[in-house]
């Protein structure tokens, strides 16, 4: 089995697919590039799955890919080497998972320009996946590049309901993230150049840095310089601006996948470099970090509750999420590492169910404002079982993911030994949870209950295939809700 | 003497003997046959490069009593400047059209320009370097007053202008040097500065000397000529302009810096600090601009700001990876420049809003214009990427007092990004309308051509690499 699953084919396979899509070899037909897309997806998740199942954490999949025998830039250590480790491979399987729901939502939201739709979501999975599997800072740093000219054109592209100022919020977040790169590649080649005096040897590899002899001052400049980097794509408090207009512009299918796992990157990004490597330092300024994932927690939490937007609402608790994944991982200890990557996987899947519904509901009332919205429970039953159910499981009802996710953030923070700023950071954000209660049941409130309007009279439920999409997602929430073992045990 | 001819000297004289030829066809050649004049061109480009084989590299050749040296660097610079010249001269095909009956001295000038490109990099002695600089920019007057209007004879005399007072302070800097050194040659100049402790008049004239030779790239005091000739000129001239110079003058700045000039601080943070207040000027500027050809003025003085910076700080390291940003950089610059080209034979494309909806009917150029921004902006999967983080890398290891300069450039980059997006985005735009763009196959050849070397070196990087870092070890 461990021929079969290889890393290379899980990261290159769909960028390999992207350029073939995109090429004059490939029809024009637009049902068949989306049923060709959908059945690679398809597979690249059984595959993930796969993966997954056979996963074994003290023998993990590991590989180096050499160019005509030679590393990839042998003169600065850099080699394309991958290694999947316990919270790599969730996060692959996750991003394989929130691709797949992504085509299946395209099918009602795009209708022009197919090709280049398609072809530009499979380049992005692929630097997304190339990003949670490599075990080299300048690879990483590639992918984390190379990820930003697919979301620029799926933002800003014209899919055939092209919002009014899309391309300025696709700019604005290429802007943002590319300032935010540009600041961690200096914190990579700061991190470089001190491994190669402390060691004396060019290289990227994540293992190999050792930052020992590295003094005080650069150590910190450093970690600054990186989470700089990681807390525009988080987003940490006031580098956040991009994210409420990219995520409302982008259509449906966009929308999930920025939400559901470009956001996870910075978290991950925080967790390899500051966690891993820099941990000394990491340990000192969470004090700080708390502080800004406390403020990240309820500022957001707030300005959610005044949206009037309901895919705005959505966009900011996203936010307000991200702070409660930075609270468990400045807990430093292990059960706040678990229940960060385990909140990663339940908001993923929060986020997709909400912004499904927000795209229906857009798609059937030409409208996503909650003052206008109202009585939509009587035409779509439906879509109001599920709306009631992932709401409530996105404010913490137990029996749903989140719920476990946020309890064991919170004890964990509690747990925590390092300082006693983090503690009471825990403490006051549990009120979070009544705060996004407010927000999200008035989200449901003010568009599905009230009296039904007689420009709604005449919408349609939800077809077949917007069930089956929002039915996986309920299903990953339960199963994930009822047995979290499953996968804190991969967690480890 | 004849054995110096025929060690280093072939490629050089085979080049003149075709610019004697031209300028003899100019005036017996019916304007009818003018494109006969690109051939030749071409046939004169591919036969110099077929005989560099037979220059000698190893050991270091020195000729007429060391005035002209020949090594495996200066090999791999003469080549790169053929190739670029070769591009130039099968874009040039436009303005052939346009000028008709001068096409053979326009081709002559092209060629003599590249003469002195060559005569650059190889020069050993300051006399010599002096006369090749000139042999280099005069054609380039002629080449950009080349084209029709007001614009591009006020850019030639600006350009004019800009040199003359460069060349000044060049030779104020090199009479400095005499002065204190008694030799105008590089060697001998290298080996009295090495013996004896350095003074601050020493680096007084490195310095004039140096911004004498950077007045070519647009780099800070004598940066202001680029913007009227980019707006001026030709785009097949620009891709000569951006590219061939460029490289002449960062092939003897490099060794300039190793050898005549030593290796004194004092210098290298003057440089560097000129090096960020170009990249600043150059990258504010672009911001507000619309005009397609002011914004890759900009894009280029920014560009050779950064690499001026690397190669300011001397090191091995450091040489490779300017060597290698400057190849990138070259064929990246060809390549937008030939679908402007593109655009330039079809209509008048000035500002970026004229592009909008091209992609619609042109896809796979628009693609291909895109790679090249992208490349530009150092996006991965382009050896703009990898020649990007090698660059910063040699800034990243020459010191931490070199960090605050790069934390600058890395924040200019961003600002690039800024308009780079500005150029590609409207291709992409939604029209009613879109016209097809006609292209030859010579301009589509140069276009795929060089982008399908970008994307093979930004995937396969390392063999390049090797090339320049033992081509940075022999020097």
């Amino acid at each position: 089995m461990d021929k079969i699953l290889s890393i290379p084919v899980l990261v290159f396979f769909p960028m390999l697919i992207s350029f073939f899509i995109i090429s004059p070899l490939f029809t024009n037909n637009e049902i068949s590039v989306r049923r060709f897309t959908k059945t690679v997806l398809s597979l690249h998740f059984i595959y993930s799955v796969l993966m997954l199942v056979f996963y074994n954490s003290s023998n993990p999949y590991e590989t180096n890919i050499h160019f005509f025998g030679l590393n990839w830039i042998q003169s600065m250590g850099i080699n394309f080497s991958f290694k999947i480790d316990n919270i790599g491979i969730i996060l692959t399987t996750l991003t394989s998972f929130i691709f797949l729901i992504a085509s299946l939502a395209s099918k009602m939201n795009i209708r022009k320009n197919h090709k280049f739709y398609y072809s530009m979501l499979l380049l992005l999975m692929s630097a997304i996946l190339g990003i949670f599997t490599t075990n080299d800072m300048f690879v990483f740093f590639l992918f984390w590049e190379l990820e930003l000219i697919p979301a620029y054109f799926l933002i800003g592209g014209d899919w055939g309901s092209r919002e009014n100022d899309a391309q300025k919020s696709a700019i604005k977040f290429v802007l943002f993230t590319f300032f935010g790169s540009m600041i961690m590649l200096l914190g990579i080649l700061l991190l470089h150049y001190y491994n190669y005096i402390t060691t004396g040897t060019l290289t990227a590899n994540f293992e190999n840095i050792f930052i020992t002899q590295i003094p005080d001052g650069i150590q910190y400049f450093i970690s600054i310089c990186l989470l700089i980097g990681f807390g525009v794509k988080l987003p940490i408090i006031p580098l956040h601006t991009w994210l409420p207009d990219a995520h409302t512009k982008a259509s449906t299918p966009v929308s999930i996948v920025l939400a559901g796992i470009l956001l996870k990157t910075g978290a991950y990004g925080i967790y390899r470099f500051n966690y891993q490597i820099l941990e000394e330092c990491f340990k000192t300024i969470t004090p700080i970090l708390a502080i800004l994932a406390l403020v990240n927690i309820i500022y957001t939490a707030f300005v959610a509750y005044a949206q009037t937007d309901i895919k705005r609402i959505v966009a900011y608790s996203s936010i307000s999420n991200m702070g409660l994944i930075l609270l468990g991982l400045t807990a430093c200890n292990h059960t706040g590492l678990s229940a960060s990557v385990f909140h990663m996987v339940a908001h993923a899947l929060i986020t997709a169910g909400l912004f499904m519904i927000c795209g229906i509901v857009y798609l059937r009332c030409k409208t996503r404002n909650i003052e206008i919205l109202s009585g939509l429970a009587n035409n779509m039953p439906r879509l109001f079982g599920f709306a009631t159910l992932i709401v409530l499981a996105s404010i913490g009802i137990p029996a749903f993911a989140p719920f476990i996710s946020e309890i064991l953030t919170i004890i964990s923070a509690l747990m925590s030994d390092l300082s006693n700023i983090i503690k009471i950071v825990a403490i006051l954000s549990l009120p979070l949870l009544i705060i996004s209660s407010c927000y999200m049941l008035k989200f449901l409130h003010k568009s599905f209950f009230g009296e039904q309007l007689e420009a709604f009279e005449k919408i349609n439920d939800i077809t077949v295939h917007e069930f089956v999409i929002l039915a996986s997602v309920v299903f990953g929430l339960l199963l994930f809700g009822i047995m979290p073992q499953t996968l804190l045990n991969i967690i480890g | 003497m004849i054995n110096d001819l025929f060690n280093i000297l072939l490629p050089q004289t085979c080049l003149g003997v075709f610019i004697s030829l031209q300028l003899i066809l100019a005036m017996i050649i019916s304007p009818r046959f003018f494109n006969s004049a690109r051939i030749i061109s071409l046939i004169g480009i591919v036969l110099s490069i077929i005989l560099l084989t037979t220059v000698q590299t190893e050991p270091q050749y020195f000729a007429f009593n060391n005035s002209i040296m020949s090594d495996s660097y200066t090999l791999l610079f003469h080549f790169i400047i053929l190739l670029c010249s070769f591009f130039v001269v099968i874009l040039s095909k436009n303005i052939c059209t346009k000028i008709k009956q001068h096409s053979n001295v326009f081709q002559a000038m092209i060629l003599t320009a590249t003469l002195g490109a060559m005569s650059v990099i190889s020069a050993n002695d300051f006399i010599t370097l002096f006369i090749s600089l000139e042999l280099l920019s005069f054609p380039t007057y002629f080449l950009i007053a080349s084209s029709k209007g007001y614009l591009s004879k006020e850019a030639s005399f600006k350009y004019l202008i800009t040199n003359a007072v460069s060349t000044g302070v060049f030779l104020f800097g090199a009479s400095y040097l005499y002065g204190l050194t008694g030799s105008l040659n590089l060697s001998e100049i290298y080996e009295i500065i090495s013996e004896g402790s350095q003074s601050l008049i020493y680096v007084f004239a490195g310095l004039m000397i140096i911004f004498g030779i950077l007045a070519k790239l647009a780099i800070f005091p004598f940066a202001n000529w680029i913007i009227d000739v980019y707006k001026g000129s030709e785009t097949s001239v620009l891709a000569f302009l951006s590219t061939v110079p460029k490289i002449a003058v960062f092939g003897i700045l490099c060794r300039l810096l190793v050898f005549a000039l030593g290796n004194s601080f004092e210098l290298t943070f003057i440089i560097a600090i000129v090096s960020v207040i170009t990249a600043l000027w150059a990258n504010t500027y672009a911001i507000r601009e619309k005009n397609v050809k002011v914004i890759l003025a900009c894009s280029s003085s920014a560009n050779a700001s950064y690499i001026l910076l690397a190669s300011c700080l001397v090191s091995v390291y450091n040489l490779s990876t300017v060597i290698f940003y400057l190849i990138c950089y070259v064929l990246i610059n060809i390549a937008t420049f030939a679908f402007l080209n593109i655009a330039e034979s079809n209509n008048n494309f000035v500002i970026t809003e004229d592009f909008k909806g091209i992609a619609k009917k042109n896809f796979s150029i628009s693609i291909a214009y895109t790679i090249a921004i992208l490349a530009l902006a150092g996006f991965p999967i382009t050896s703009g990427f990898v020649a990007k983080i090698y660059l910063f890398s040699a800034i990243a290891h020459s010191g931490l007092i070199f960090i605050p300069f790069l934390i600058a450039i890395l924040i200019f980059t961003v600002i690039a990004l800024f308009y780079y997006l500005k150029l590609i985005k409207p291709l992409f735009e939604n029209v009613e309308k879109s016209t097809l763009l006609k292209t030859t196959f010579s301009q589509d050849f140069v276009l795929f051509i060089t982008i399908a070397v970008t994307i093979f070196i930004g995937v396969f990087p390392e063999k390049l690499i090797e090339i320049c870092k033992i081509i940075a070890y022999n020097i």
